[in-house]
């Protein structure tokens, strides 16, 4: 699983008052303590940077004094990727085009003109698909229109999109089956998601549990990397496979088999209850550990 | 060629049987263990058919539409007598009263005074009581209790209570003997985390779920699936924090839109079509105004 390390993110108070100062030392000091963790790319994300796209340059080349990992330039603003393609040194990922028009006719065509890789979600100018299928069909007309600009499916990584599972389950679960249909849709493709939203909404103390029980589980489906948070040591060990017992209990839930989770340690109990959750074998609600 | 069978389902769960009031003025609701009016087409009952509840106030109604109040308009000034008439003239199965005078906006009535009127309702009435405060998380915890003082062990239904207030007003309800209304914003996830946290202090029997049931217009199909997914998961999945009976408290939601207050036949169809989509939905327990829609109703559900 190729981990790429979330935390330098507009939304994080402590970045955006290093860009808006120019503070190249916070920003290194980041990048280092993600790269130490072991993330295999850094994500950039900047926003829609509507005022200022050029910030990406500078973001880019300030990772890149410390830092020997390839980038992953995060912005709805394609003025901004490409102010960050330039300066590069190694081709990074673009994240993200989307099957809007827009995306479709400004972001698709920089990852031609820099031969680099780019992410890719199934949204498109009717919203988010509602289901596996909606999200098939979605993405196999993006993706067709990538490979007539000379975008091939091993520079695509696909993002299903993840919901929140306090705000919609059964999305929860059709982004594991579309994951699971890739493969065969679209041979040749990576796959990507943004991990985080899976507990946005879920109370703070929840949200580690949630995000590493579906990983593993999409990790199952088939997926190639996730967007997430590189200082969660237990998500590292889990998905580089350094908890091979806890991986195979959330295995056996998927597979339906049945585990009474009262007789496990806590530790183990949760990871199932979690797992059920995610499953849609019970109703979600912020106090599903504790049943 | 072999015999045509109607395809059944069956399901592994059923509706918690919860009674309000005691003796022989005890009515049960919910115990199904099919989805509501499927009886007849799947394996399972409906041993407790939809109960209805006529509304009253404990201040003189205003707002109110002439045909809601004309079998009750010589008596609306006193509640007891108010509710004496719905269960004598009209045959109303329970009282639902809506303390809505000890709300701070309104008159603010004091926690004794209205346990009063809740006592003098209930002893009028000779049916089961269903007490509503206002919803102020504040105030309701003050005077619900103070009913329940009052009425200990007649094991009233009272309501609402909320993630914000629901621990003082259930632990008063397990002291005295009563079920509680447990309601959540039209949102099943917090319907069932607010039911966790109520099963702790009270058992399933004595509690009666309320989703919330907004009017025709004005977001009935957003209740309709918030009551149909609650059965769904109560009865077809066995979720055992889900399975309580449901009540439909629409009748308020209903007359105070714009529509049924200014063409009184127009409001009657609008509170039958709003009735009829719940209990289809799965409700138990549904609260009323107009009497000849109740009089609809009330047939209806024999009639099923």
């Amino acid at each position: 699983m190729v981990i790429i390390g979330e935390n330098i993110h507009i939304l994080s108070k402590k970045v955006s008052e290093a860009l808006s100062n120019k503070d190249a030392k916070v920003i290194q000091e980041m990048a280092k303590a993600q790269a130490e963790a072991g993330v295999d790319y850094i994500d950039l994300n900047i926003g829609p940077a509507r005022k200022n796209p050029d910030i990406m340059a500078w973001l880019v080349e300030t990772v890149q004094e410390v830092v020997d990992l390839p980038l992953s330039l995060d912005s709805t603003n394609p003025q901004a990727v490409e102010a960050g393609l330039k300066v590069a040194k190694w081709p990074p990922l673009i994240n993200s085009a989307s099957g809007r028009t827009d995306s479709k006719e400004q972001m698709l065509p920089l990852a031609t003109k820099y031969k680099c890789d780019v992410v890719i979600s199934v949204l498109n100018d009717q919203g988010i698909p509602a289901d596996a299928e909606a999200r098939a069909e979605s993405i196999m007309d993006t993706v067709t229109y990538a490979n007539e600009l000379g975008i091939e499916n091993e520079r695509i990584w696909v993002d299903p999109i993840i919901m929140p599972v306090s705000v919609d389950q059964k999305a929860v679960m059709e982004a594991m089956e579309f994951t699971k249909m890739l493969q065969d849709l679209l041979p040749g493709v990576k796959s990507t998601v943004g991990l985080s939203n899976v507990s946005n909404g879920t109370p703070k103390e929840l949200r580690g549990i949630l995000n590493r029980t579906y990983l593993v589980m999409l990790q199952k489906c088939g997926l190639y990397s996730a967007i997430a948070d590189a200082f969660d040591q237990e998500l590292m060990d889990l998905v580089k496979g350094r908890a091979p017992e806890i991986v195979e209990l959330i295995h056996k839930v998927m597979d339906g088999e049945d585990i009474d989770a009262d007789s496990l340690p806590p530790k183990e109990r949760d990871y199932v209850k979690t797992a059920k959750v995610l499953m849609g074998e019970s109703l979600y609600s912020h106090t599903w550990l504790e049943l | 060629m072999a015999e045509y069978r109607a395809p059944f389902e069956t399901y592994k769960a059923k509706v918690v049987e919860v009674t309000i009031g005691k003796g022989d003025r005890a009515i049960k609701i919910g115990g199904e263990n099919v989805l509501a009016f499927n009886q007849t087409f799947d394996q399972g009952d409906f041993p407790n058919s939809p109960k209805i509840a006529l509304e009253v106030w404990d201040k003189e109604p205003y707002g109110w539409t002439p045909g809601c109040l004309e079998p009750v308009k010589d008596v609306v000034g006193d509640p007891a007598a108010w509710a004496k008439r719905c269960v004598e003239a009209l045959g109303a199965e329970a009282i639902f009263l809506y303390l809505i005078s000890t709300d701070p906006n309104e008159d603010d009535t004091s926690p004794e005074v209205a346990a009063e009127t809740a006592k003098k309702v209930y002893e009028a009435c000779g049916v089961p009581l269903i007490v509503f405060g206002t919803g102020n998380e504040e105030k309701d915890p003050l005077i619900l209790t103070k009913v329940a003082e009052a009425l200990s062990g007649e094991n009233l239904l009272l309501g609402p209570v909320l993630k914000e207030d629901y621990e003082p007003i259930a632990n008063a309800a397990k002291e005295h003997g009563h079920c509680v209304v447990a309601q959540a914003p039209i949102d099943i996830n917090l319907q069932k985390e607010l039911d966790v946290k109520l099963m702790r202090i009270l058992p399933p029997e004595r509690i009666v779920l309320d989703p919330l049931a907004p009017a025709l217009g004005y977001g009935l199909e957003y209740g309709f699936s918030i009551f149909e997914r609650t059965k769904h998961v109560g009865v077809i999945f066995n979720d055992q924090t889900m399975q309580m009976p449901l009540i439909a408290n629409f009748s308020f939601e209903v007359w105070r839109q714009k529509e049924p207050k200014e063409n009184e036949e127009m409001g009657v169809y609008w509170e039958l079509i709003t009735a009829i989509t719940y209990l289809e939905a799965g409700a138990n327990l549904l609260v009323m105004r107009h009497p000849e829609v109740y009089k609809i109703i009330k047939e209806m559900i024999a009639e099923a």
